[in-house]
């Protein structure tokens, strides 16, 4: 994003590239010091973690699926978040685009919120645990019928069991509290949608990218092997691998990024195609650069806006998958997936409606949120696509 | 490149596909623990068997003691012919449990797809011809709606208001009515409803897109200039759009369609193809797992191929050279 060359870029002093001047006199310049800095401390994190097998000191006991959550994070903050704060001027040019649509900054504000209690929830509530005399509750300002919940933990008026504050958004059959249900399962919605995401963008823009650079045969089958997983209702694989394999949220994650590629992939091919026609591409061949250094400095980099674009409206779509599977009973058992939760309030509809209830109503903000949020970068990000 | 070239050339690519995808689960099959063997062996260590023997017995039986290639051989030659397998669960050929199943899911699929093709294609031309008006955004927000929200909670929803509290339709389908009943009707009102919103949603954002293009084109304009009234104006429009429109039909829309009504009948219990599929999982009946995933894949094979041939055939600027 931050090389997004535009004709009316002013180039002044100021605007020099001097990440790209340092790097050319053979070293490293601060940000790709730093990102390596970062890759060896996260590889360092894993090596550690296998070889000793057990808790690490600071770090707690990472699953492999935390291992892979700090990596999107990292990559997210060095190839999203740094850009963006490395040209301010860029930045507030798009956050002028995107500011114009209302729905897609509360969306954003949403997100941020789901963000942040989803990722650092977990880490301090306790994992619910089976509580039969918490069965039931009802929510706060609400009540039902007294017999519903197993004993009732706010008063009972007129044989109706009233909510308290002790469990704002009440509790299932199981006596969960539905607030820490919910929070649980934002983090399993973020993890699938960033991390299945991540997935996407690195392999859709290799092997996009790869294609339109190698040609030939290459760009022959990865392509034919594109439109095979584009014509493959990919929900119907999801099923029937995680249905073989078990429902571990690892390999669910793993599955939805390693076969929503092509879209990406064919996105990023045709983008790298178009580009390479064109004249500063033309200048960079003529000053003798290799393919491989245009790809990196001059192709990659002016995709990356359609590339974001088309990963943000793919994370409704796994985020929705995800609670599919986990609503038929092929998630992850140890984790609290929404999906999971509305099943299990399928059949208490008549007595205690809230718990299929609440956690459908943040699954669908989540989404919709996504949905909106991808529709504002598409505007914002990519002026060429006005539908 | 001539027409019947492409042609061909699409209906190879289809068979091509169609291959791929089976051998492809042949070998997710085949690197799998077998969940009934295991049960088997079970049972066989319990009469006192080892576990060597009860495996070896079980392999026999189900064939699976041959070379991997014989395997795969007769693997593709059944699913080619119509063998998939036998379901245990059901005790019937896995071909006739999906045979059995799916006139329950077109019940209720042919009417959700009808209505979303009217619906859909009505809103998005009145969206696009009405573009930056409150009945646009309505409809933008609607197709918002539509595609967000998880048509799972969404059918549990309209259980809650309108089974359990309104008490106007039943919460549960049962299967003892007649097909052509008013009872049937009445269950099948909520399934219809929930399939069809995300298929409008959808359909509905393709056809205001579309439209689109064609709302300032110079024979609009010449139309409007003439004195048209706005109904012939749009369906100048749509003269011109609908080639691109109802090509989606056939694949994206089928391919949406499937993936909900999976959903949806396990919300409402309706004994159709999804309901199969889900039960088969729940009881680890690995050949019917197959069939019921495999069906919706073939068919959106023969969708995309019937879709692309559709396009050439319905608009001649199409230029078959380039993919």
């Amino acid at each position: 994003m931050a090389t997004d060359a535009k004709p009316s870029d002013d180039a002044s002093f100021e605007r020099v590239d001097w990440d790209a001047l340092e790097s050319e006199f053979g070293g490293l310049s601060r940000r790709q010091t730093a990102f390596l800095g970062a890759m060896a401390a996260f590889a360092l994190g894993v090596a550690a973690d296998v070889a000793v097998g057990g808790p690490l000191p600071l770090l707690g006991d990472p699953a492999p699926l935390d291992w892979l959550f700090r990596l999107t994070l990292l990559l997210g903050t060095f190839y999203v978040v740094l850009p963006l704060y490395d040209d301010p001027r860029m930045t507030r040019h798009y956050w002028r685009q995107f500011k114009r649509n209302t729905a897609a900054v509360i969306s954003l504000g949403y997100l941020a919120v789901v963000f942040a209690v989803g990722t650092v929830g977990p880490t301090f509530l306790p994992r619910p645990e089976l509580d039969l005399l918490a069965r039931r509750q009802p929510p706060v300002f609400t009540s039902v019928a007294a017999d519903v919940p197993t004993t009732c933990a706010g008063e009972v008026v007129n044989g109706m069991c009233h909510g308290t504050w002790q469990y704002p958004l009440g509790t299932n059959a199981q006596g969960h509290d539905m607030l820490h249900l919910l929070v649980f399962g934002m983090e399993v919605s973020m993890q699938v949608g960033l991390i299945a995401t991540a997935i996407i963008v690195v392999v859709g823009t290799a092997v996009g990218t790869s294609a339109a650079l190698f040609g030939g045969l290459v760009d022959e089958v990865s392509m034919r092997f594109v439109d095979l997983l584009l014509t493959v209702p990919t929900f119907f694989l999801f099923i029937l691998i995680v249905y073989l394999y078990g429902g571990s949220l690892f390999l669910m994650i793993l599955v939805f990024g390693l076969l929503s590629w092509g879209g990406v992939a064919r996105l990023v091919r045709s983008e790298a195609l178009q580009r390479s026609e064109e004249e500063y591409i033309r200048a960079a061949e003529n000053a003798g650069a290799s393919k491989a250094w245009i790809l990196r400095r001059h192709v990659i980099p002016n995709v990356s806006n359609t590339v974001i674009t088309a990963a943000t409206l793919t994370i409704p779509f796994l985020i929705l998958a995800e609670a599919g599977l986990s609503f038929l009973g092929l998630g992850d058992p140890t984790t609290f997936s929404w999906g999971q939760t509305i099943a299990d309030g399928r059949g208490e509809l008549a007595g205690a409606w809230w718990i299929s209830t609440v956690p459908g109503v943040f699954l669908f903000f989540t989404v919709l949120a996504f949905n909106f949020l991808g529709d504002a970068l598409r505007d914002a990000l990519d002026p060429r696509s006005e539908v | 490149m001539g027409m019947g070239l492409y042609v061909a050339q699409r209906v190879a690519w289809a068979l091509v596909a169609t291959f791929v995808m089976l051998s492809l689960t042949f070998g997710l099959l085949a690197v799998t623990p077998d969940a009934q063997q295991a049960q088997f062996a079970f049972q066989q260590a319990q009469e006192g068997a080892s576990a060597d023997e009860a495996r070896e017995t079980y392999q026999r039986v189900t064939g699976k003691d041959g070379p991997l290639f014989d395997r795969y051989k007769e693997y593709m030659i059944g699913m080619v012919t119509g063998d998939w397998g036998w379901s245990h669960t059901r005790s019937q050929p896995a071909i006739e449990a999906v045979a059995d199943a799916y006139p329950y899911s077109l019940m209720y699929g042919i009417p959700a797809t009808v209505l979303s093709v009217v619906a859909g294609i009505g809103i998005g031309l009145y969206s696009a011809t009405h573009q930056y008006t409150k009945a646009d955004y309505a409809g933008t927000f609607l197709a918002f709606f539509g595609v967000s929200i998880p048509n799972f909670w969404f059918g549990i929803m309209l259980i809650l208001l309108f089974a359990v509290h309104l008490g106007w339709f039943p919460s549960y389908y049962d299967t003892s009515h007649g097909v052509w009943t008013l009872a049937n009707a009445k269950q099948l009102v909520l399934p219809v409803i929930v399939l069809s919103t995300a298929a409008i949603a959808s359909q509905m954002r393709y056809a205001r897109a579309e439209s689109l293009e064609y709302v300032h084109a110079d024979f609009v304009k010449t139309a409007r200039a003439k004195g048209a009234s706005e109904w012939r104006v749009i369906r100048h429009i749509f003269r011109a759009a609908s080639v691109p429109i109802s090509t989606i039909l056939v694949a994206d829309i089928l391919g949406l369609l499937f993936v909900a009504s999976y959903l949806t009948e396990v919300v409402f219990q309706i004994p159709g193809l999804g309901l199969l599929s889900y039960r088969a999982i729940t009881q680890n009946d690995t050949a019917l797992v197959l069939a019921t995933t495999l069906i919706p894949v073939f068919v959106a094979i023969v969708g995309n191929l019937v879709q692309d041939i559709a396009y050439t055939v319905l608009d001649p600027r199409i230029d078959y050279g380039d993919r």
